[in-house]
């Protein structure tokens, strides 16, 4: 725990220390050629892109994720700890679960092991209607199917009419369209919701 | 009583049949609603819209029989065939194309429900009912008004109940009201979310400048007194570095993002960009 706050006080220092802080002219290496010369990444069209993959967490072991794609194919995921996980919220490895679902983002390796970038848990995406709300809860009508969405207080941010995100959702109303961005609880029809985006 | 209650429901069945034979007839929306239902798979995507003005038209002729004397058995042995048929038309819809709309009574996209099988079934029955009817409604109506119209109001608020076209109409605006009333997600407001700080972050002249440079979504965050750190992997000269953002937790004022990336291996912030407005002079 002492080490992530020695790192967290180095990286706050780093960003908000007044000395050494330079102008945005000292970043003259930031052209394009510069950002994108290390990792070329060749994807054909129409071909599956190579540095991603999707699926269902089969097997965990050390930083290695085993996940069978919705396709049935298989992917091997290496998680370092320069990649960022979310379930809900930011979070870390040790907080995924088997038979969670994601999707991955990172550099396919010459041993076709995905190194991964990002990795989003169990995230959906779905446009449906309030159909009833409850104590923190939202009772969605997506095609006809009933979804359990549930609000998660200092997590659940709602955006309005495209205005800045906040974090009061009792503007919602029943009846109306939402999009919800949540994570799933795996094999349930149930959500935690991370943003949903509404008129008012 | 039983009598009464057999006389009286060709009048419930008419007035129900009447009303879906008006959506599939006169619904400008009815090719539309017929090329959503089951009848797509059961008779083909050409045969559809014919198929559903036909349904209109018996369902028509049936209510015209049903509500003008005078009453044979017969007529309400067409009835209960015909919502026989409705019952088995769902319960096929329900199996091979559970995406289908019912297009029932309504030409809004409505998927076949159980309340739907529900509805067909209470009509079935009420057709078998009729059988027993001795006499046309309208005599029965004339002879024990009060007792005809508590009948029918109670089977027509149990086939109002058994309608989710009609939720809009009186089931949605009973829950607005009652979350107007208990006001069950007033408690959340907690804080700034994250994602504000993000679209913050986003919006930025920094984040603008070290974009290309950012390889994760947000590894982590925290606060610092009036800042809010977030942290994304970056890609810096072929290295592996962390971009730390400071982003104003409580104003949007995009300008006054700060960024700095570190090579979290040595320690050494590699570069950094103070926010336009408040970079010291």
């Amino acid at each position: 725990m002492s080490a992530t706050m020695d790192r967290r006080r180095l990286l706050s220092t780093a960003v908000l220390g007044g000395a050494g802080i330079v102008g945005a002219t000292a970043l003259g290496s930031l052209a394009p050629e510069a950002a994108f010369a290390a990792d070329p990444v060749p994807v054909e069209p129409g071909a599956p892109d190579p540095n991603f993959a999707e699926g269902r967490i089969s097997k965990i072991s050390g930083s290695m994720l085993l996940v069978t794609g919705s396709d049935a194919v298989l992917h091997s995921i290496r998680v370092t700890d320069g990649t960022s996980i979310w379930k809900l919220t930011p979070t870390t490895f040790d907080r995924i679960a088997i038979g969670d679902g994601m999707y991955a983002r990172g550099l396919r390796l010459p041993d076709g092991t995905l190194a991964a970038d990002s990795i989003w848990v169990n995230i959906v995406s779905l446009h449906a209607h309030v159909a009833a709300v409850g104590r923190n809860v939202l009772h969605l009508d997506h095609n006809g199917r009933r979804i359990v969405g549930h609000v998660v207080p200092g997590t659940t941010a709602a955006v309005y009419n495209g205005t800045p995100a906040v974090s009061d959702v009792s503007l919602l109303r029943v009846g109306r369209h939402v999009q919800v961005i949540g994570a799933w609880h795996p094999d349930t029809n149930e959500i935690d919701v991370a943003t949903v985006y509404a008129a008012a | 009583m039983l009598a009464l209650i057999a006389a009286v429901q060709p009048l419930l069945i008419g007035a129900v049949l009447l009303w879906s034979a008006a959506v599939k007839l006169f619904s400008r929306q009815a090719t539309a609603a017929a090329r959503r239902s089951a009848l797509v798979p059961l008779v083909g995507e050409r045969r559809a819209a014919p198929a559903y003005r036909l349904v209109g038209t018996v369902e028509l002729a049936v209510a015209a029989l049903l509500l003008l004397p005078p009453a044979p058995p017969l007529e309400a042995g067409a009835a209960a065939v015909l919502s026989a048929g409705f019952l088995g038309y769902l319960a096929y819809a329900r199996r091979a194309a559970p995406a289908s709309s019912c297009g029932c009574l309504s030409t809004r996209r409505t998927p076949v429900t159980n309340r739907g099988l529900g509805r067909a079934g209470l009509l079935l029955v009420a057709g078998i009912a009729a059988g027993w009817a001795g006499e046309h409604w309208l005599a029965a109506v004339r002879q024990r008004p009060l007792a005809a119209a508590a009948v029918l109001l109670v089977e027509a608020a149990a086939v109002v109940v058994l309608s989710p076209e009609l939720d809009a109409r009186w089931l949605l605006p009973l829950r607005r009201l009652r979350a107007r009333i208990t006001r069950p997600l007033a408690g959340g407001g907690g804080g700034v979310p994250l994602f504000a700080t993000v679209q913050q972050l986003q919006q930025s002249p920094a984040f603008r400048q070290v974009a290309a440079l950012i390889s994760s979504d947000v590894r982590e965050h925290w606060d610092d007194e009036e800042w809010r750190i977030v942290c994304h992997g970056a890609r810096y000269r072929g290295r592996v570095a962390t971009a730390v953002f400071a982003v104003p937790r409580l104003r949007y004022d995009p300008g006054a993002v700060r960024v700095a990336i570190v090579d979290e291996a040595t320690g050494v912030t590699v570069a950094n960009f103070a926010g336009a407005r408040s970079a010291p002079a």
